[in-house]
């Protein structure tokens, strides 16, 4: 069999010396200049208002006064008395023994001891009518864990919060995303109203939803778990939908075939298909809600955020710092358990 | 029995997909639609079990016309074998083959995944039929091969007894060697069960082969319609003839096609 030969053209070189009639152009011209200068002059016209100028003077100070060039730094003075006020960390607690008339001096709790102190006491003097120290000996009942265990008594709590905002939302959100997608609502109304109904519960923040929800439901966690839910819930519906329209159509097509029917085919077409995405957002929420739960403690929703704003209130700056550790260390250990599960899981 | 009566179709752009199909398909007849792509080959078949809506004519199993209240009771009679095999891939073998009842369970049972023991039993001797061992039942669809993915496929085609099975290009993306096997497998089980077989392909061996009857279609004609005996080279050729290059057979038929380019190369 004959094979048919190509032809071969040599690829033309230009005489040596020849000038290229191409030229590249520099990357920048005068429009960018411009573009520049403008975005420069908003920088600094609301680097102003937002104190910026004033945040740069001040941090170099610190800086300054840490390095030991000048005395005086607003901020480190204002950092260290705080710091100072929250080291070290509050573990035990001290209470007058007083306090516990029903206590069994030869059966104490676990751990706790009673220690004497002396404790100054200003007394008005009858007589005198004036202002005089005395000093008492008090017997206090000392729990050299009992700070901790309140601490962590209050994170459980914030924690069984943001579970049951995660479980509610994930119950509500299950509805929703299946009429809020396109392709397996039941009509154009039902979809507007579930995509209203997600909007609208993704606009409310949390906090804003808890202080309305305590004035409702009192303080405690029933409004934590409810703010939660609801704003998780806005949250999931959107991002379910989206994963069941985005849903690979082979398998669905061929439940449809069959005549398999709505429900169904989601269940076995989609569902399957979802459930890593699925698990990933839902994760995301338990991390979110874990954090969220300790801020809305803070409008009295319950759990450690209620603990935090009273010792912040109180001033009691070493109990603050205890709460602070905790939830760090909470948030990071839910960091290793979602990575682990997830790597398990899809 | 299937009778097409005068199907066309045109899609909404106005191109013209089928005109006026007019043939039937008498009980346990292995039937293969053989044309090049665009041929209007999977639109016929999705007009059978209503994926696709005729512009004009009907199709009728046994004499029941498609329509909408006809749909649900003749989808049950219809299986569907597709090319891209359409399962669940991230579920096990066992539930694709079981979701092939799926018409006939009750939503509760299908949401719980509570099968009867029949119904289990009637999956692993499915399985087992197509080739499968015990040990893939548990596995995900998507950790098998695409010639196991297909009997799966076949399995859930068969789970609700269909009188009828609809295979769009059932071995396009297979090799020859599984092509064939996966073809042997689709025409004894559905003459062990006098299933009617539309199969549509686009590779003229296969067709012979495997074909009871061959209809060849082009340019949403029929332009043949015969015994693999009666479709000779020249109406290979009557059937191909023009067709653009790349809508040429590819897998098993592609050697005349080969030969005939081999032979332009030369003319030219």
């Amino acid at each position: 069999m004959m094979v048919p030969t190509m032809e071969i053209k040599p690829i033309p070189v230009p005489a040596m010396g020849t000038k290229v009639e191409w030229h590249l152009d520099q990357p920048y011209r005068a429009r960018h200049l411009l573009i520049l200068i403008a975005v420069i002059a908003l920088l600094l016209f609301t680097g102003h208002r937002t104190e910026m100028d004033k945040m740069v003077v001040m941090t170099g100070q610190a800086v300054g006064n840490i390095v030991g060039l000048n005395s005086e730094s607003q901020v480190v003075r204002g950092l260290s008395r705080v710091g100072e006020s929250m080291w070290p960390p509050v573990i035990a607690t001290r209470e007058e023994l007083s306090r516990f008339p029903e206590i069994d001096r030869n059966n104490l709790p676990l751990f706790a001891s009673i220690e004497v102190r002396e404790v100054e006491e200003q007394r008005m003097n009858v007589d005198s009518l004036e202002m005089e120290k005395h000093s008492t000996q008090v017997e206090q009942l000392v729990q050299p864990l009992g700070y901790a265990w309140t601490v962590f008594i209050k994170m459980l709590e914030t924690i069984e919060i943001a579970l049951w905002g995660t479980l509610l939302s994930v119950v509500l959100s299950l509805p929703l995303a299946w009429f809020a997608a396109r392709n397996y609502t039941v009509n154009h109304f039902t979809y507007t109203l579930a995509r209203g109904t997600i909007s609208l519960l993704r606009s409310m923040p949390e906090l804003i939803v808890a202080l309305f929800l305590v004035l409702a439901y009192g303080f405690g966690p029933i409004a934590g778990v409810l703010a939660l839910g609801l704003h998780a819930a806005g949250f999931l519906g959107k991002f379910y939908a989206e994963d069941i329209e985005n849903a690979d159509k082979k398998p669905q097509e061929a439940l449809e075939a069959i005549g398999a029917g709505k429900v169904k085919t989601l269940w076995y077409g989609v569902m399957p298909q979802v459930v890593p995405q699925y698990i990933a957002y839902t994760l995301y929420i338990l991390d979110r809600n874990v954090r969220m739960a300790t801020v809305i403690g803070l409008v009295g929703a319950g759990g450690i955020g209620q603990e935090l704003k009273g010792r912040f209130d109180m001033f009691q700056y070493d109990h603050v710092a205890t709460i602070l550790i905790a939830i760090f260390i909470v948030v990071f250990l839910l960091d290793q358990f979602s990575a682990r599960l997830r790597a398990k899981l899809i | 029995m299937i009778k097409f009566n005068q199907i066309s179709k045109q899609w909404p752009d106005g191109t013209k997909a089928l005109s006026a199909i007019d043939f039937d398909i008498p009980k346990g007849q292995f039937c293969v639609i053989l044309g090049p792509s665009g041929a209007g080959k999977s639109t016929l078949l999705r007009a059978v079990n209503g994926l696709m809506q005729p512009t004009a004519g009907h199709v009728a199993i046994d004499g029941v016309e498609f329509a909408p209240q006809t749909a649900r009771e003749l989808r049950h009679r219809v299986a569907m074998i597709h090319q891209h095999f359409n399962l669940t891939l991230r579920m096990s073998v066992a539930a694709n083959v079981l979701a092939g009842l799926l018409p006939v369970v009750s939503n509760v049972r299908a949401l719980l995944g509570w099968f009867t023991p029949e119904q289990r039993a009637k999956s692993c001797a499915l399985l087992d039929r197509v080739g499968l061992d015990p040990k893939h039942l548990h596995r995900r669809a998507g950790e098998l091969s695409g010639g196991q993915q297909q009997r799966v496929g076949i399995a859930r085609a068969f789970m609700l007894n269909p009188e009828v099975v609809l295979a769009d290009e059932p071995v396009a993306s297979l090799d020859p060697k599984i092509s064939r096997d996966i073809l042997t497998l689709i025409r004894d089980a559905a003459r062990e069960r006098n299933t009617t077989v539309l199969c549509s392909l686009h590779q003229v061996d296969l067709a012979r082969e495997f074909g009871d009857r061959i209809v060849g279609m082009r340019d949403g004609r029929i332009v043949f319609d015969g015994t693999p005996a009666e479709f000779t080279d020249e109406r290979v050729e009557a059937l191909y003839h023009g067709a653009r290059w790349e809508d040429a057979p590819t897998d098993a038929g592609s050697d005349t096609v080969i030969d005939e380019f081999e032979s332009q190369l030369v003319a030219a």
